[in-house]
């Protein structure tokens, strides 16, 4: 029933995300197929190919922003709401009661990618390009890997702050600011963005992402996404109600 | 020795940095009878009632619920299963409705009676479909009084329980309390309204600046604590009586008043015997035994 | 059975229901046999705790005037001192009834036999208390 409650408070903005996310990228999908400019069909498949990459961009940046959202939630904002002490008198301990709170928010993230990835494919396809599954599922696997640190981010952050909304404010800004400064030094290399939108991996002339999924980099930052979820824990544990 | 009690603290004290919450509590509180915790806000009730839960650390001390350490993850939650808590806020998930709300927290108790909740929602009058944030504040205590009850708790922790409520939701709560304890729940409630705690609780304790400052059956306040007054034709003698059991005394022109507890005859001679012109005793109230212990000194 | 149990006096409640109980069965509100509520419809019906009724039957139990079955609840049950006891008091109150009568159409007020009768209580008791 744990599960039934952390879908209950956060189906809401899971649907609307998911909507959201989904419109935008059938939007870019479909102004890309169509050219803004001279209100023709684009003829070479590699401009289109940059569509889809550009696309995947975009959903990165929206997933990001999603995924925090939707982790908005626990035991310290229900301190805000004062729904905590209701929870923390059930016969739960506190780690079943954050494993239920990832288990659920781990979920609506994968299907918050792969259903505007689905939408993208098949606007493509209406539009008859060939959009090949092994590139989407690719994409995915950055995303899914590099773009778990954010959550991670975000459940750590849900762990230390109380309030309602506190939580996201913080994370979005924790996250910018980390993602900026990346930027600026020139540590790309080191961004979970970069990775997650295929960065350094995508031929500029084909727009295509080239070459073996790097597995191990993406193990690497869902190690560090596992080290965040046990702070968060370990967090949760020490806090006083 | 702990076993004997359904919650028992030894030494109990929370700090929040320098500020001491609770200090060297020593809390016992009977099985099968129903417990008032008294208090002045800030006294710590609600510090204690959340270490008791497992939400808080003590800093010193320790103590059991139901036999089980309050200071050990594993066994709060073993505890857990078999009391039933209501914060002094009363808040609950506004996301759900009462229904769902209902359906969720039986799935952890495997003692649930649906009947029970069932009577209570009809007798609350609360609307099944509505959405808890939608509930208004008397509403959404008598939820959280049914959810308590309709788990067939060995134990319900009550923080403040009345607040909110009506005269008839008053009277409601407490006579769901009475049944409660006749079928075997402890019962321990904090609450400032005295005279419903001196109509339906068995025991009191009080708490005064984080400590323990009373703790006794009302049958025995009934029957052994008396005010006495009594007029002196000069000024009173002396203050003091030396006689045990006086637990404070007020002077007022040629007045002097006592409280006491015990042999109240033994004050009775000893003022008669100084030439006391009056002498009147009369039973004390519990309001104004908990006046008496809260009192500046 | 109507019982009013009042929180704020000098006497425990289950005392005060014992008395009570006590009481009903000298007038004949309770006879031989009557069952009383369980202690959970009358601590519901008094909004007491149930350990005040417990503690009320036990006690009355060991009087003698309660038997406490089982699963059934409480049966009063006048032992033949106690009916007797009970029949002198109704006598009793008929007695006092013709007598009250008697002085009222003297012209007494009520106020005044009030007095009057406790006065001489007050004043036999205080003649047993010296002695």
């Amino acid at each position: 029933m744990l599960w039934y409650k952390s879908w209950l408070e956060t189906r809401t903005r899971f649907f609307i995300a998911l909507l959201g996310i989904s419109a935008l990228c059938l939007i870019r999908v479909y102004i890309g197929e169509i050219d803004v400019f001279t209100r023709l069909p684009l003829l070479r498949t590699v401009e289109y190919r940059t569509v889809l990459d550009e696309g995947h961009s975009m959903l990165c940046f929206l997933w990001m922003m999603g995924v925090i959202l939707l982790t908005m939630g626990g035991l310290l904002r229900e301190k805000a709401t004062g729904a905590a002490p209701f929870t923390l008198a059930l016969p739960v301990g506190r780690p079943r009661l954050l494993g239920t709170r990832i288990g659920m928010c781990l979920a609506e993230a994968v299907v918050l990618a792969i259903v505007p990835w689905i939408v993208m494919f098949l606007t493509a396809s209406v539009f008859g390009e060939a959009v090949s599954l092994d590139q989407a599922g690719f994409l995915l696997a950055l995303l899914l890997s590099g773009g778990m640190v954010f959550f991670g981010v975000a459940l750590l952050v849900s762990s230390l702050v109380e309030g309602e909304y506190t939580a996201p404010m913080v994370s979005f800004g924790v996250v910018f600011a980390g993602l900026m400064a990346l930027n600026s030094m020139s540590l790309d290399k080191y961004s979970p963005m970069h990775f997650a939108s295929g960065g350094g991996l995508i031929d500029r002339h084909t727009g295509l992402v080239v070459g073996p999924i790097p597995w191990v980099h993406a193990v690497e930052w869902i190690l560090l996404t596992v080290f965040l979820v046990a702070i968060s824990l370990f967090a949760i544990q020490c806090h006083e109600f | 020795m702990s076993d004997s009690y359904a919650i028992f603290t030894d030494n109990l004290g929370k700090s929040f940095g320098k500020m001491k919450a609770v200090r060297g509590l020593d809390l016992a509180v009977k099985p099968g009878r129903i417990t008032g915790f008294l208090g002045r806000n800030g006294a710590g009730k609600s510090t204690t009632i959340k270490m008791l839960l497992g939400m808080m650390r003590p800093t010193t001390g320790e103590g059991t619920v139901l036999g089980k350490r309050i200071d050990c993850p594993r066994e709060s939650v073993e505890m857990r299963r078999r009391v039933a808590y209501v914060s002094e806020d009363k808040r609950l998930y506004g996301y759900m409705t009462v229904e769902q709300i209902i359906a969720f927290t039986g799935s952890f108790f495997p003692g649930w009676r649906p009947e029970v909740a069932e009577n209570l929602l009809g007798e609350y009058e609360l609307p099944r479909k509505r959405k808890i944030k939608a509930l208004s504040r008397g509403m959404r205590t008598k939820l959280a009084l049914l959810l308590a009850f309709a788990r067939r708790p060995e134990l319900v922790i009550l923080d403040e329980p009345s607040e909110g409520l009506d005269p008839v939701g008053i009277e409601q709560l407490l006579r769901a309390m009475a049944v409660q304890c006749a079928e075997g729940t402890t019962v321990f409630f904090s609450s400032h309204q005295i005279a419903d705690v001196e109509r339906v609780a068995d025991d009191v304790c009080m708490m005064e600046k984080g400590k323990l400052v009373l703790r006794l059956s009302l049958d025995e306040m009934r029957k052994s604590y008396r005010q006495i007054d009594a007029v002196f034709p000069a000024a009173p003698p002396e203050l003091n009586f030396r006689v045990p059991g006086i637990l404070s005394v007020r002077e007022s022109g040629r007045q002097l008043s006592f409280l006491a507890s015990g042999d109240t005859e033994a004050i009775v001679d000893r003022a008669r015997d100084l030439h006391a012109v009056s002498v009147d005793v009369a039973p004390v109230g519990l309001r104004d035994l908990f006046l008496e212990m809260v009192k500046e000194r | 059975m109507f019982f009013r149990l009042n929180p704020a006096t000098g006497q425990p409640l289950y005392l005060q229901l014992m008395e009570q109980i006590r009481h009903a069965t000298e007038t004949g509100a309770l006879r031989d046999g009557d069952q009383l509520p369980g202690i959970r419809t009358l601590a519901e019906q008094l909004v007491v705790s149930p350990n005040t009724v417990v503690r009320a039957y036990t006690e009355l139990e060991k009087e003698g005037l309660l038997e406490l079955r089982q699963g059934s609840g409480a049966y009063v049950t006048l032992s033949s001192r106690t009916r007797r006891r009970t029949d002198r008091i109704q006598a009793a109150r008929r007695r006092l009834q013709d007598l009250i009568a008697d002085l009222r159409s003297e012209g007494l007020s009520d106020e005044e036999i009030r007095r009057a009768v406790e006065a001489e209580i007050l004043y036999s008791a205080e003649l047993t208390g010296k002695r």
